[in-house]
C-alpha cells in the first residue's frame, strides 16, 4: 500500500520535473503591442513576424508570440505595458509613439524594440543617436524630407504653395510639419496647413485648401491615411495634385509617394529582435531609420488631377500603379 | 495574471478613482452631466507635463495642473449659471475648446516624461519596486482625498452643495446661492480629474493629446459599478464605492487582456471588458433574486 | 411688517397668451398677524406669493419687508426674512438628504454657510425636541432619508423647518392641498400651534373658504390680480361661507363661477 503510493508520487514528481525540463531553453517569447489597428502598423507587425520566421523562430518551434492593441486608448496602452512586463518576455516590440512611451516607462530591464516612431529622441525613448546604452532600440520611420520636397517639385514643377493636411494631435505629423515649415521656404515654396483632428475632418480640411495651394502633400498621418479617399475626391474635383508619403495611398489615388514600405520596416525591426533573441544587448544596437525607400506612381491619378508625369519619373519608379 | 499586472491595475485604478470621485460630484451630487472631464483630465496632464519638461518641481507642476483643470470646470459652470447654457451643452463646448487649449499648452501633441523627475520618482522609497511604490503612494493620496471629501460634504457648505443638486428651488429658499455652489462643485470635480491626469502622465511616461478620450465613460462606469456593488445612502460609503469601482474596472480590463487563452483576440478587448462589467452589474440583481427565493 | 404696494405683473406681454397676473396688488400685514388669502384660479394668489418670496420679479410696485425694499432682491437674499412651505411636499425638502440634514439646512436659512459641521450634537437635541411635538415618532428617525416619509409627514417637517429660524413673514402656499383630509387637518392644527407659539407673521394661501375663515385673524380675497375683499375682527368672526360669497358678489357684481371654492 505504502509502496504503491510512494511509487505514484515518484512517477508524478518525475513527470513534473520532466515537464519543467522540457520547457525548451529555446522557448523565446516576443510580445508585440500597437496603439491602434491600422494598415501600416499591422504591416509592421506582420513584418516582424516574418523576420522572426525567416530566422527560424516560429510558433511551431516554440516561439511564444502575443499581440495586443490598445484600441487607441492610452490607459489601455499603459495596462498592456504592465501586463507585458509581468509576462517577462524576451523582447517587447512597441509600435507607434504612445505605445512605445508606455512600454519604456514601464520597464528598464526588458529589451524594448520600437517601430514606426518618427522621432524617438523627442519622445524620450532614447537619449540620442547611436547605441542607447539602455534597454531600448528600434527603427524609426522618419523620412528624409528633402527627398520628399524633391519629389513634389518633380511632379508639380510650377508649384509655389504646398498644402498639408494633418492631425495636430499626432506627434509624428507635427514633427514633419515643423520641419517642412523650415525646409520649404529654402526651396522657394510656402506651406499652407490644414488640420484634421478627427478622421471625419480630413475632407473638410482638404476643401479648405482649394484655391489656396498648387499641390497637397501628406505624411503617414493616421487620420489622413484612414480617410485618404476624402482627399482624393477633392484632389480630382479641384484638380489639385496629391503627393503622399506612404506607398499604399498611391493605389488609392495619390499621384506619387516616396515612402517607407511598412512591411519592410517591420522586417527591419524583426531583424533587430532576432539579434536580441540571439543574445545581443539592445543598448549596444544603435536605432535605425528605414533603409529602403520606394517610389510608387499612378499616372491615371495624375491625369485625373490635371498633371502629366515626366517619363523619367515613371521609369525610376519601383512600381507603377494602374 | 502576473503580479505586475495586478499592481498595474491598482495603480491605474486608483488614478481613475480620483476621476470617479470627480464624476460623483458633478453627476450625482450636483446633478450636472459634465463632459468637461474629457478635456480637463488631459489638461491636468498637459500642464503638469509641460511644466516638468521646463524644469519645474513636479509637485508644483501637479498642483498647477490640478488648478488649471479646476478652472476649466468653473468656466463650464459659469457658461451654465451665467449664460444660461444647458449644462450638458456647456460641458461639451468646454470639452471641445480644451482640445485646442491642450495642444497649445503642450505646444505638441505629446510631451514625454520618461526621463524627467516626477512626483513618483521623488517619493520613491529605496528598497521598494517602483511598480509597487506608485500604487501605494496613490493609495495614500486617494484615501486622503476621499476623507477630505467626506468631511467637506458633512460641512454646512458641503450640505448646501448637496441640496443644490437635490432640490435647487428649496436650496434657494433656504438662502443658498445655488449658482455659486455649482461653480464651486464643478471646480472641485474637474480639479480632481486634472489631478488624476497629472498623475497619469507622470506614471505613464508622458502626456498625450488623446489621453482624455473616453475619460467620462470610465468615470461613469466606475461610479455605476461602485454603486451597484456597495449601494448606500451614506455619501461616505459611496465615495469608497466609486474608487473600488474604478479599480475593479481596470482589473476587468487586465483580465480581458489575459483572455487570449479562450481563443479571444486582441480586438475583442472592448467586448470582453463590457461583458465582465455587465456581469458585475448583474450580480447584485442575482443576489436579490436568490434572497427572495430563499424567503419563499 | 409686510407691505406690498401696487404690484403689477404681466406674463408673456405682447403675445396672444398675455396674462395680467397682478394688477395693482396692495396689501399690508402688520407684525404677528395671520392672514388667509383666498381666490379663484387665476386670481393671482400664487403669483403674489412668488413675488414676495422672490421667485417672480414684479414689473412695477414695491415690496417692503420690515421696512426694507426687497422688490428686486433674488430669493436667496430675502431668505433670512422669508420662510416658505410649498404646496408639493416634495418641493420643500431634499429627498435624498436625511431629516436632520434637511432641518440643518433650514436652521441655517439665510445664514452664511461655513465649513463647520452641518449637523452637530446640540442641533440634534433641538431637532428631537421639535419633532417630538409632532407625535409621529420622527425624533427617533433623524438619520432616515426624508424621502422615506409620507407626504403628510414631510409637510409637517417642512412646517417645523420653516419655524426653526425666526422669519419676518411665513408664506404657506396651499400647503395642505395635496394631503388627504385627515392629514390636512393634522397639518393645519400644527400650523396654528406653531404660528401661535412663535408669534409668526403669516400669510396662508388656501383654496378652501372654510379654512380661510376658521384659521387666522384676517381674510383677504383676491380677484383678477388685486384685493377685492378684506375682513378681520368682529366682522370676520360673524361670517360664514355663504356670507363670504354674497359679499364677494356684491363687490364684484358677478356670480362666482368657481365650484371648487364652494365645495371646499
Amino acid at each position: 500500500m505504502i509502496l504503491h503510493s510512494a511509487l505514484r508520487s515518484l512517477v508524478g514528481t518525475a513527470a513534473v520535473v520532466g515537464a519543467l525540463a522540457a520547457a525548451p531553453a529555446q522557448a523565446q517569447s516576443v510580445a508585440v503591442t500597437s496603439i491602434v489597428e491600422h494598415p501600416a502598423l499591422d504591416a509592421v507587425k506582420d513584418g516582424v513576424h516574418e523576420a522572426l520566421a525567416t530566422a527560424g523562430y516560429t510558433e511551431a518551434k516554440g516561439l511564444k508570440w502575443q499581440f495586443q492593441t490598445a484600441q487607441g486608448n492610452n490607459a489601455i496602452a499603459a495596462q498592456i505595458a504592465r501586463k507585458f512586463v509581468g509576462d517577462k518576455p524576451d523582447v517587447i516590440v512597441a509600435i507607434a509613439t504612445p505605445t512605445s512611451q508606455a512600454v519604456v516607462a514601464a520597464t528598464k530591464t526588458i529589451p524594448v524594440v520600437f517601430s514606426a516612431v518618427t522621432d524617438p529622441v523627442a519622445a524620450q525613448l532614447v537619449p540620442g543617436t547611436g547605441p542607447s546604452g539602455i534597454n531600448v532600440t528600434g527603427v524609426s520611420d522618419a523620412l528624409p524630407l528633402q527627398k520628399q520636397i524633391d519629389l513634389i517639385r518633380k511632379v508639380v514643377p510650377n508649384a509655389k504653395k504646398i498644402g498639408m493636411v494633418y492631425n495636430p494631435g499626432e506627434a509624428n505629423s507635427v514633427v514633419v510639419v515643423k520641419q517642412l515649415r523650415e525646409l520649404l521656404p529654402k526651396a522657394g515654396l510656402t506651406l499652407v496647413e490644414a488640420t484634421a483632428p478627427r478622421t471625419v475632418d480630413v475632407g473638410a480640411a482638404a476643401r479648405s485648401l482649394v484655391g489656396k495651394v498648387d499641390a497637397i502633400y501628406t505624411n503617414t498621418d493616421n487620420n489622413v491615411v484612414s480617410a485618404y479617399e476624402a482627399l482624393v475626391k477633392v484632389g480630382e474635383a479641384a484638380k489639385i495634385p496629391l503627393i503622399a508619403a506612404d506607398t499604399d495611398s498611391v493605389k488609392r489615388g495619390a499621384i506619387a509617394a516616396l515612402g517607407v514600405n511598412y512591411h519592410d520596416l517591420g522586417v527591419q525591426t524583426g531583424q533587430l529582435v532576432v539579434k536580441i533573441l540571439k543574445g545581443a544587448k539592445p543598448g549596444d544596437l544603435p536605432w535605425e531609420t528605414s533603409s529602403k525607400l520606394e517610389l510608387y506612381v499612378n499616372p491615371g491619378a495624375a491625369a485625373r488631377q490635371g498633371v502629366t508625369l515626366p517619363d523619367s519619373l515613371i521609369k525610376s519608379a519601383t512600381k507603377v500603379v494602374k | 495574471m502576473s503580479v505586475y499586472s495586478l499592481w498595474g491595475s491598482l495603480e491605474i485604478g486608483l488614478i481613475f478613482g480620483l476621476v470617479a470621485l470627480g464624476v460623483l460630484i458633478s453627476f450625482r451630487v450636483l446633478n450636472f452631466p459634465d463632459l468637461t472631464v474629457d478635456g480637463s483630465f488631459p489638461l491636468g496632464g498637459a500642464a503638469a507635463a509641460i511644466l516638468i519638461h521646463h524644469g519645474y518641481d513636479p509637485f508644483v507642476a501637479t498642483g498647477i495642473g490640478t488648478l488649471a483643470a479646476g478652472f476649466a470646470g468653473v468656466i463650464t459652470g459659469w457658461l451654465n449659471v451665467r449664460l444660461k447654457i444647458m449644462d450638458l451643452l456647456a460641458s461639451i463646448l468646454m470639452m471641445i475648446a480644451l482640445y485646442s487649449i491642450n495642444l497649445r499648452v503642450m505646444d505638441a501633441p505629446n510631451v514625454p516624461l520618461i526621463t524627467e523627475s516626477t512626483v513618483f520618482t521623488v517619493l520613491q522609497p529605496a528598497g521598494l519596486h517602483d511598480y509597487v511604490a506608485r500604487p501605494l503612494i496613490l493609495l495614500v493620496l486617494v484615501v486622503v482625498v476621499k476623507l477630505v471629501l467626506d468631511w467637506f460634504f458633512a460641512t454646512q457648505v458641503g450640505l448646501a452643495m448637496r441640496s443644490t443638486g437635490s432640490n435647487p428651488r428649496m436650496a434657494r429658499s433656504q438662502g443658498i446661492r445655488t449658482g455659486n455652489m455649482v461653480l464651486l462643485g464643478m471646480g472641485i470635480s474637474n480639479a480632481l480629474c486634472g489631478l488624476a491626469g497629472a498623475l497619469f502622465a507622470q506614471s505613464q511616461g508622458g502626456a498625450d493629446i488623446s489621453m482624455g478620450i473616453g475619460t467620462i465613460v470610465i468615470g461613469l462606469a466606475a461610479v455605476i459599478i461602485g454603486e451597484s456593488i456597495l449601494p448606500s445612502r451614506r455619501l461616505a460609503i459611496t465615495t469608497l464605492a466609486v474608487v473600488i469601482g474604478a479599480v475593479l474596472y481596470r482589473f476587468f480590463v487586465a483580465l480581458a487582456l489575459n483572455a487570449d487563452f479562450v481563443g479571444l483576440k486582441a480586438q475583442d478587448l472592448n467586448l470582453v471588458t463590457a461583458v465582465l462589467v455587465t456581469v458585475a452589474l448583474v450580480i447584485p440583481l442575482i443576489k436579490q433574486r436568490l434572497r427572495r427565493k430563499r424567503v419563499e | 411688517m409686510l407691505s406690498a404696494q401696487n404690484l403689477e405683473l404681466t406674463f408673456n406681454p405682447g403675445t396672444p397668451i398675455e396674462t395680467q397676473a397682478l394688477r395693482g396688488m396692495s396689501l399690508d400685514i402688520p407684525a404677528g398677524q395671520f392672514v388667509t388669502v383666498i381666490g379663484s384660479n387665476g386670481a393671482g394668489k400664487s403669483t403674489f406669493l412668488n413675488a414676495i418670496s422672490g421667485e417672480q420679479t414684479v414689473d412695477a410696485g414695491s415690496i417692503l419687508i420690515d421696512g426694507e425694499d426687497v422688490t428686486r432682491q433674488p430669493v436667496w437674499d430675502r431668505a433670512h426674512k422669508v420662510a416658505r412651505v410649498f404646496q408639493d411636499p416634495m418641493a420643500g425638502t431634499c429627498e435624498n438628504l436625511t431629516i436632520e440634514e434637511n432641518m440643518s439646512l433650514a436652521l441655517g436659512r439665510g445664514q452664511f454657510r461655513s465649513l463647520r459641521l452641518a449637523v452637530r450634537e446640540e442641533m440634534r437635541v433641538l431637532f428631537r425636541e421639535r419633532l417630538a411635538m409632532l407625535g409621529l415618532g420622527l425624533e427617533r428617525r433623524l438619520t432616515d432619508r426624508i424621502g422615506l416619509l409620507s407626504g403628510g409627514q414631510r409637510q409637517a417637517v417642512s412646517l417645523l423647518m420653516a419655524s426653526l429660524r425666526p422669519s419676518r413673514i411665513l408664506l404657506l402656499d396651499e400647503h395642505t392641498a395635496a394631503l388627504d383630509p385627515r392629514t390636512a387637518k393634522f397639518v393645519l392644527d400644527l400650523t396654528e400651534r406653531i404660528v401661535a407659539e412663535h408669534g409668526l407673521t403669516t400669510m396662508m394661501v388656501t383654496h378652501s373658504m372654510r379654512q380661510a375663515l376658521d384659521v387666522g385673524d384676517r381674510t383677504v380675497m383676491l380677484h383678477q390680480g388685486r384685493v377685492v375683499l378684506d375682513v378681520s375682527g368682529d366682522v370676520r368672526r360673524g361670517l360664514d361661507v355663504p356670507d363670504l360669497l354674497t359679499m364677494f358678489e356684491r363687490v364684484r357684481g358677478e356670480e362666482l363661477a368657481d365650484d371648487s371654492l364652494l365645495l371646499s
